[in-house]
């Protein structure tokens, strides 16, 4: 089953009066790379919850194919894969043995499940550890194996919901290089929750910025840093710092050369624009 | 059906990855039962013209049974607020019946294991006893009872501190209280009646009956049985559709 379109309307959440995730909509179409960026407590994880049928919306739909969710959950289960925030494996088994779980739970054949296994091994690089127990295994190849179980079964749609929190620079690296290989070999329509401004300015083709359980802002992370300019002039004041946007560095230059204050002048990034939006960073 | 079996495939491989520590859990409070009250008080003593360890027996089977079949709520409440392998289960592309059934039948795993245990000291001590398909019918509904309310019970709780008030204010006193030690005629009269609410009440009776006589004393406490069974069943599709 091909998801060629995914269509999401005045999707809500509230937790009694607490509202999660407030009347979200937007589309997205296959192969796309939706990177959904927000502060911790944003709504991320429940938005991705409620589009992967881990919690019910309390108002709105999500189509997949234009088939609503809701009704058809098994379905549409079958083609979505999740990488959760936890890594959540079964620590005293082998690695083998928790894609084999993974296998029966998505009801692959017998005799497809050996072949699909080692591919999902093979993809995230973990054929040298396949016996060993999953508690064994560094923080790295843990999320390594989240991803290759979430893998396993062929998705169409992959959620990763903050996929690289807690991991050094070199697993993230690596973990970035697998998302984009996904995308790029078989075309699969990609989810990313961060609040990393670098992950979603580096793998995303479409930003969703999200705070307060509202989207603030999306599209193309070149289209929404257009709204602002190409610079960041930061003016360091003695309690506090300023930007000012510009679309040509020579203009920041020139607007500096009138300071009395230690500056500097960069690339425009993604968190300037939330900065610009919210008045807070991302943290 | 798919979801049953890796569900029940998982919980079996995490239980072989600690076969020894469980199978010790299942043997030491049994046998401690066994030398307090079997061996202390019960070599004297008859009940209901029935030797006290004879009597005593099937209670510690249905006591530990219950004990290995309920046990699954700490696991699956482990797997949930823990280690969140429970949403594995949610995410995957199954019913939510087959998680209560897998679940299930891990739990009449686990109890029957015990089970034998017990069966096996009843033969080292000489106890005249019945495998019956009467017993083992009954053994069943007595495990299915305890897995589902251990099923539904995991999936009310909101954290580890709820189970364990459900531990002792409910599952401690109804293994004391169910005629597993002693008849319940010999209790108080209101206590009598009040342990009719319980359903080890009616399973430890049933297997007690089977176990030695090979009789069903009481047809009212199986259908009794059946119908909490049925219940719970029922109850934990409801709850299992319910949960996020």
């Amino acid at each position: 089953m091909e998801i060629n379109n995914i269509d999401i309307k005045d999707l809500t959440k509230l937790y009694n009066s607490f509202v999660a995730v407030d009347s979200v909509s937007f589309s997205v179409k296959k192969g796309d790379i939706v990177a959904i960026l927000g502060p911790n407590g944003a709504g991320k994880t429940t938005l991705i919850k409620m589009l992967t049928g881990l919690l019910s919306p309390t108002k709105g739909t999500i189509s997949y194919n234009s088939v609503n969710f809701s009704k058809s959950q098994n379905k549409i289960k079958k083609v979505i894969g999740l990488v959760p925030q936890e890594n959540n494996i079964d620590r005293d088994i082998s690695v083998y043995n928790n894609l084999l779980i993974h296998a029966i739970l998505y009801g692959i054949n017998y005799e497809e499940r050996k072949k699909a296994i080692l591919e999902a091994l093979n993809f995230g690089e973990l054929e040298n550890y396949s016996h060993r127990l999953a508690n064994e295994l560094s923080g790295g190849l843990k999320r390594r194996l989240v991803i290759a179980r979430a893998m396993l079964h062929k998705p169409k749609i992959l959620f990763l919901d903050e996929p690289t929190v807690n991991l050094d620079p070199h697993s993230r690296r690596h973990i970035w290089n697998f998302i984009r290989k996904i995308n790029n070999e078989s075309q699969t329509t990609i989810f990313i929750t961060t609040h990393y401004i670098e992950e979603a300015e580096l793998l995303a083709k479409n930003v969703l910025i999200i705070d307060g359980g509202k989207i603030i802002a999306s599209g193309s992370p070149d289209a929404l840093k257009s709204r602002l300019g190409h610079f960041t002039l930061e003016i360091f004041k003695s309690d506090s710092i300023e930007y000012q946007f510009f679309h040509k560095r020579d203009e920041a230059i020139q607007f500096a050369g009138g300071l009395n204050c230690s500056f500097k002048i960069r690339e425009l990034t993604l968190e300037d624009l939330y900065i610009k939006i919210t008045g807070k960073r991302i943290e | 059906m798919h979801g049953i079996y890796g569900i029940y495939f998982r919980e079996l491989l995490i239980f072989k990855s600690k076969f020894f520590k469980n199978l010790l859990a299942s043997i030491i409070s049994p046998l401690l039962f066994l030398f307090a009250f079997g061996f202390g008080i019960g070599k004297h003593t008859q009940i209901d013209g029935t030797n006290y360890i004879a009597f005593l027996l099937p209670g510690l089977l249905t006591m530990t049974s219950l004990n290995q079949a309920y046990g699954i709520s700490s696991e699956i409440n482990i797997s949930r607020f823990y280690f969140k392998i429970f949403d594995e289960y949610l995410i995957a592309p199954i019913g939510r019946w087959q998680i209560l059934l897998g679940e299930s039948l891990y739990g009449v795993t686990k109890g029957l294991i015990s089970a034998a245990i017990i069966i096996i000291l009843a033969y080292i001590l000489d106890v005249k006893f019945s495998m019956s398909f009467l017993f083992v019918v009954i053994l069943l509904i007595h495990l299915l009872i305890f897995s589902m309310l251990g099923f539904s019970a995991a999936l009310i709780v909101r954290n580890h501190g709820d189970q364990f008030a459900i531990n002792s204010f409910i599952i401690t006193p109804m293994v004391f209280l169910s005629g597993t030690f002693y008849p319940i005629d010999m209790m108080p009269s209101i206590i009598k009646y009040v342990v009719h609410i319980f359903p080890l009440t009616y399973t430890t009776k049933l297997i007690r009956d089977a176990f030695l006589y090979d009789r069903l004393t009481s047809l009212t406490y199986l259908f009794v049985s059946i119908f909490i069974l049925i219940s719970l069943f029922i109850f934990g599709i409801f709850i299992v559709r319910k949960i996020e």
